[in-house]
């Protein structure tokens, strides 16, 4: 019974995954990719490095608008603060 | 045209908070996911029985439970920020030495301990509570895209770990998925920021609060029930009445975690790869149930009716699960259960800000996950008990099942138009006192 307790997939919790369902998804993996274990490593790396890139992409993109909405906030709080 | 017409509204840097603290559980949920990859290649090497080597993951799922409450007391104290880029920096670290195994104990105290308690610092239960502090309007929203990190790391890191051990060794593996985790550092350390205040920011983005014609500043809402401790909480009714059904929340799926795939392959004669199929069909649905609820709260309010009809549903699904004796009943038992999976966490961290503050979010939410824990752990030793008693899961699921009655009751009774700060109205205060 113990031994059940680590074989699952615990998506809720955050827990190891169950070597069934692993070997599904392994199965359905090498339909898409081939056999080839670099080239799914290669491709889901690229997945994952391309999250915080896409992030930081985004932020310095707007670093413009946020440099011209400073002033104006400068500005709305200086108002406030007189009022 | 004026100025302020031609400038664009940048993105709300509550959103950036939220992005990071997304990639940051999606690595490290999704390499403490990994463990299950490398059971079968470590055992072989070291000739383990899968006991042994289960006994590590299982003192991981305690102690990440146990570590909860302390960590959201460090969360309250210290602030997130710190807290996660520490546990950030042990968890990566511990994850790559994992590649330098060389007996069990070795195992059971890097990743049934060290891992286990450093990932309490970047968990959900800690990244929900500061949403709660940018977002206020959107929290749900937030915390629901937040919480998906959950799926995404089983959906996207697993595989890559499977290939990537395919590819290399479970050295190699380990190593690699250490640097993983620690390459969220950069991130959390540009990005994660305590509060909006911080940033000269309000919760949403919103303007600063208005003035009225008495020169009186409004403040932000304030619930009756909001708190400075989490001592003060656990005196009163809806904290009781959300951990009580966060532990049936934890009961019931936890439970399917560990036996959905038997119960299929024995009770219901699929075959392992279809059983396995519907799993991660459920898994799938995961995603959109955590949006979905999310979205929804924020949207028509209610809180704690969407958390009383998703465990109404689940409940819904259980009995489909047992009346219906046919793979059918497997597929829309995971299509309900998919739903509200992670549905029920997003309301509950979610209505637990809203109606006790930010001040102890961090250790409210960590004792009413460790509920969870509790429940989800009994649940599954109950049911390989009676499984081995009655050669069915019959029973144990008709159990836990049932008690998704009285959680749904639980989470319908929470008098949330009372409690939630969502609910009240502005409290004005002089404008020199803010």
């Amino acid at each position: 019974m113990m031994a059940s307790m680590i074989s699952f997939i615990l998506a809720h919790q955050g827990d190891a995954a169950d070597p069934e369902l692993l070997r599904w998804i392994k199965i359905q993996l090498d339909h898409i990719f081939g056999s080839g274990p670099w080239a799914v490593v290669a491709v889901m790396g690229i997945v994952i490095l391309a999250i915080p890139v896409f992030i930081t992409v985004v932020y310095l993109m707007q670093a413009k608008r946020r440099a011209a909405v400073a002033p104006m906030n400068q500005e709305a709080q200086e108002q406030e603060r007189v009022r | 045209m004026t100025t302020t017409e031609k400038t664009k509204k940048p993105i709300y840097y509550g959103w950036y908070v939220c992005a990071a603290t997304l990639f940051i559980g999606f690595v490290a949920i999704g390499a403490r996911n990994s463990f299950g990859v490398f059971v079968v290649p470590m055992s072989d090497e070291f000739g383990w029985n899968r006991f042994t080597i289960s006994a590590a993951a299982a003192l991981g799922v305690l102690i990440n439970g146990l570590s909860q409450p302390f960590f959201g007391q460090i969360f309250d104290r210290t602030g997130g920020r710190k807290m996660i880029l520490i546990s950030i920096v042990v968890l990566g670290s511990a994850t790559a030495m994992l590649a330098l195994t060389f007996h069990i104990l070795f195992l059971a105290f890097m990743f049934g301990i060290v891992v286990s308690m450093a990932q309490s610092g970047p968990a959900p239960s800690n990244t929900a509570a500061l949403m709660a502090r940018w977002f206020k309007r959107r929290r749900a929203t937030a915390i629901s895209i937040n919480s998906s990190a959950l799926s995404m790391g089983g959906m996207i890191m697993v595989p890559f770990s499977m290939f990537l051990l395919q590819a290399t060794n479970w050295r190699v593996a380990w190593l690699a998925l250490g640097i993983i985790v620690l390459s969220s550092l950069p991130m959390a350390y540009f990005f994660l920021r305590e509060r909006p205040a911080d940033k000269g920011l309000y919760p949403d983005g919103d303007p600063a609060p208005p003035v009225d014609a008495s020169g009186v500043k409004r403040r932000e809402t304030l619930g009756p029930l909001e708190v400075d401790t989490w001592k003060q909480s656990f005196k009163t009714a809806p904290i009781w009445q959300m951990a009580g059904s966060y532990f049936v929340c934890g009961t019931t799926t936890f439970v399917m975690s560990v036996h959905f795939i038997p119960f299929a392959i024995e009770d219901r004669g699929v075959s392992g790869a279809t059983a396995a199929t519907i799993f991660g069909y459920m898994m799938f649905l995961n995603i959109f149930g955590a949006l979905g609820a999310g979205i929804l709260s924020d949207k028509l309010g209610g809180t704690k009716n969407l958390l009383a009809f998703a465990y109404a549903m689940r409940g819904v699904g259980y009995l489909v699960l047992l009346t219906v004796d046919s793979v059918l009943g497997l597929w829309i038992f995971a299509s309900i259960a998919g739903f509200s999976w992670v549905a029920t966490p997003v309301l509950t961290s979610s209505l637990t800000a809203d109606v006790y503050g930010t001040k102890a979010l961090g250790t409210i939410s960590g004792i009413t996950f460790m509920f969870h824990q509790f429940g989800g752990f009994g649940s599954v030793l109950l049911a390989g008990l009676l499984f081995d008693i009655t050669g069915s899961y019959t029973l144990p699921f008709a159990i836990v099942g049932a008690l998704l009655l009285p959680a749904a009751i639980s989470a319908f009774s929470i008098k949330e138009r009372k409690y939630s700060s969502r609910y009240q109205t502005r409290v004005p205060t002089p404008a020199a006192g803010d």
